[in-house]
């Protein structure tokens, strides 16, 4: 086993890798930016490199100073985390090349699964169906086919993936236009400007298989996840089991899945992404070969430490555990906390997280990356802390959900918690009618209108008190201890917010 | 004493009269609080009215404050009296940065004539791009946008001639 395994990573996944490394015995080194020094995940770590300035192609995405800073802390192997690197074929085989190892699948598997071309091919090549599409870089040969399949279409990075850098387009004066920004944002986010289009299915679900393999070609399952929930493509509250997948339908979803992984004798753990659509068929959309920001769900229901099994995968060379005795049990979900303005059209938010406080009760599990008195660069993703409940059944860990969220506190920096608080509120979630453009058809206006509305006078008159009594918390303190509140609502009365009680 | 804040884009004002003993009178807009407020550190203040008791938690970040009443979250900007916004939000014709972020792309130049709805200026931050596009039809009176730079939210770009 790895004494000491390299995170190339930040943030909450940096962090919550360093937990199962720790657990395992193995020490964790982080590396940061010029902009993350201090940040949580460094604090975590036993030791930090800096790798260089804040965008994330000098740092995070910066290979010769990923390898120079693993060789240079004695590092047997590299985990790349999600985004960055972690899909980066020519990442993976930098780090073999270096003779360390990656944790991950090898740079062969990576590189035909992050071609979301060549990925589509070997799908339908073991007889899964694909979404209609088209590829290449010439914007009259894309403008013809998103013709023929029509529009709406969608433009994605070809070597992409997690729904980062895609665009929805409905004709062909907006495909021509929106070209040139989705191949800018392909390139700084994957380091390759090629995209492709793909037909966007209406009413569809996104279910989502979780695989391992050994390399060999052994490859399990462990079931599904439901991440239908999405704002513009990015999923922001995600599930296992799925109320939409029955045993039959998971079978089938599950088969196909494996079927994919095993066509490349995958190694390690990846995702194998589906459409559902309203009439019960499923399209092959794509396989992450890495770990999923979702992936909490999954750990919870299985019982099974995702990190943990790519580390012995990466390890030793075979599955640590047997397909048969695999379970998945009660139901979980997760809601992500990003730093954006859920009441000014999600705008991404950047600052000092002043004051934090996450839940703490039995049945809630947080992947934080911030404490009180954190920074918030403007330079990565705006994800924060991923918060995590779990119950025997759909109904019981929502409402945890619901309750830990409102046990969540971020003041220096906005938050999506509002949204997040109405959206684990919201009658449709809790009867599980939604599908991937649910959030922006149905839900935003309302919530939009509720978040626009006047503020209650309490709220005034206590921002203006503590300005009078020199009462206003700035507390840099990292423990994010703060006074439990009294329930509002004794008083609530004229004050009470609109549509908010 | 007497604040203006800013809530979305309304102007909102309070006055706040000590009675002594910790009680207050509060006049939000033309509703009439009274209430006593315990600082309980930590930037927490308990606040007592006839009809019960709530906590709240008030932290400053600049001239924002976060508001926690119980669980549920808001947040005001502290201005001036004047009467109107503080951050001058929204009379630039939306040409101002929405976020804090990245200009990659500068796409007019001073002087250019542009048509109502053509992409300005691209700006990105956390992998998103945002177009500012011209309000109206018009020139371009006044560019302060370069690409590669980086820009804070709400700072003014571009600069129009009234359609």
């Amino acid at each position: 086993m790895f004494r000491k395994v390299l995170i190339a990573n930040r943030g909450e996944i940096a962090c919550r890798i360093a937990a199962t490394l720790r657990e395992m015995g193995i020490r964790p080194v982080a590396v940061c930016s010029e902009a993350d020094r201090g940040a949580r995940h460094t604090r975590v770590a036993d030791e930090v490199a800096i790798l260089g300035p804040a965008e994330a192609r000098a740092s995070y995405l910066n290979i010769e100073a990923l390898i120079r800073a693993a060789r240079a802390a004695g590092a047997q192997a590299i985990h790349p985390g999600y985004g960055f690197l972690a899909e980066h074929a020519g990442f993976a085989a930098a780090v073999e090349d270096a003779g360390l190892i990656f944790i991950g699948p090898t740079p062969e598997q990576t590189r035909t699964m992050g071609d979301k071309r060549a990925a589509r091919a070997l799908a339908g090549g073991v007889g899964v169906p694909v979404v209609p599409g088209a590829e290449g870089d010439d914007a009259d040969a894309l403008a013809a086919a998103a013709k023929k399949i029509r529009y709406p279409v969608l433009l994605k990075p070809a070597l992409g993936g997690g729904g980062k850098g895609m665009a929805v387009v409905g004709d062909e004066a907006a495909l021509r236009e929106g070209l040139e920004g989705a191949r800018r944002l392909a390139l700084s986010g994957f380091g390759d400007a090629s995209v492709y289009l793909e037909k966007r299915l209406e009413h569809a679900r996104h279910i989502e298989i979780q695989v391992a393999g050994d390399g060999q070609g052994n490859v399990l399952h462990l079931f599904e996840r439901e991440c239908s929930l999405q704002r513009r493509h990015q999923k922001v509250m995600e599930e296992s089991p799925s109320c939409a997948v029955d045993a039959p339908l998971r079978e089938r979803l599950c088969g196909a899945a494996v079927a994919i992984a095993r066509a490349v004798k995958y190694r390690g753990v990846g995702t194998v992404e589906f459409l559902l659509g309203p009439d019960g068929k499923f399209y092959f959309l794509e396989m992450n070969t890495r770990l999923q920001v979702e992936h909490p769900v999954t750990e919870w229901v299985t019982g099974v430490d995702l990190v943990r099994l790519q580390v012995e995968i990466a390890a030793e060379g075979r599955l640590p555990l047997d397909p048969s005795a695999l379970a998945a049990r009660g139901h979980a979900v997760e809601a992500r906390v990003y730093a954006e303005d859920a009441a000014r059209g999600f705008l991404p938010q950047a600052g000092r997280a002043l004051r934090v406080r996450w839940p703490e009760s039995p049945f809630v599990r947080v992947d934080a990356g911030i404490e009180s008195g954190d920074e918030v660069p403007v330079h990565y993703d705006p994800i924060l802390a991923k918060v995590i409940a779990y119950g025997p059944t759909r109904e019981r860990a929502l409402g945890r959900l619901a309750q830990a969220l409102d046990e969540s506190m971020v003041h220096g920096v906005i938050t999506n918690l509002p949204f997040l608080r109405a959206l684990a509120r919201s009658p449709d979630v809790a009867r599980g009618r939604f599908d991937t453009e649910w959030i922006e058809r149905e839900f935003l206006d309302g919530f939009a209108a509720l978040a626009g509305a006047p503020v209650p006078e309490m709220v005034l008159a206590a921002a203006a008190l503590a300005e009078e009594l020199g009462a206003n918390g700035a507390s840099h303190a990292r423990d994010g201890k703060v006074t439990a509140a009294e329930d509002p609502f004794v008083t609530a009365g004229r004050w009470r917010h609109p549509g908010l009680s | 004493m007497r604040s203006a804040w800013l809530d979305g884009g309304r102007l909102r004002t309070v006055d706040v009269t000590p009675m002594g003993g910790g009680r207050y009178r509060l006049t939000v807009d033309d509703v009439t609080l009274e209430l006593e407020a315990q600082p309980m550190g930590e930037g927490s203040l308990r606040l007592v009215t006839t009809d019960g008791a709530v906590v709240a938690q008030v932290t400053a970040a600049g001239a924002r404050r976060f508001v926690r009443l119980g669980h549920l979250d808001f947040t005001v900007e502290r201005t001036v009296a004047s009467g109107r916004g503080g951050s001058g939000s929204g009379h630039a014709g939306g040409l101002e940065s929405p976020m804090p972020g990245v200009v990659t792309r500068v796409m007019v130049a001073a002087g250019d004539t542009v048509k109502k709805g053509q992409p300005l200026v691209a700006i990105e931050a956390m992998k998103m791009e945002h177009l500012l596009r011209a309000p109206h039809d018009g020139r371009v009176k006044k560019l302060r946008a370069k690409a590669g730079e980086m820009v804070g939210g709400g700072v003014p770009l571009v600069e129009m001639d009234a359609g």
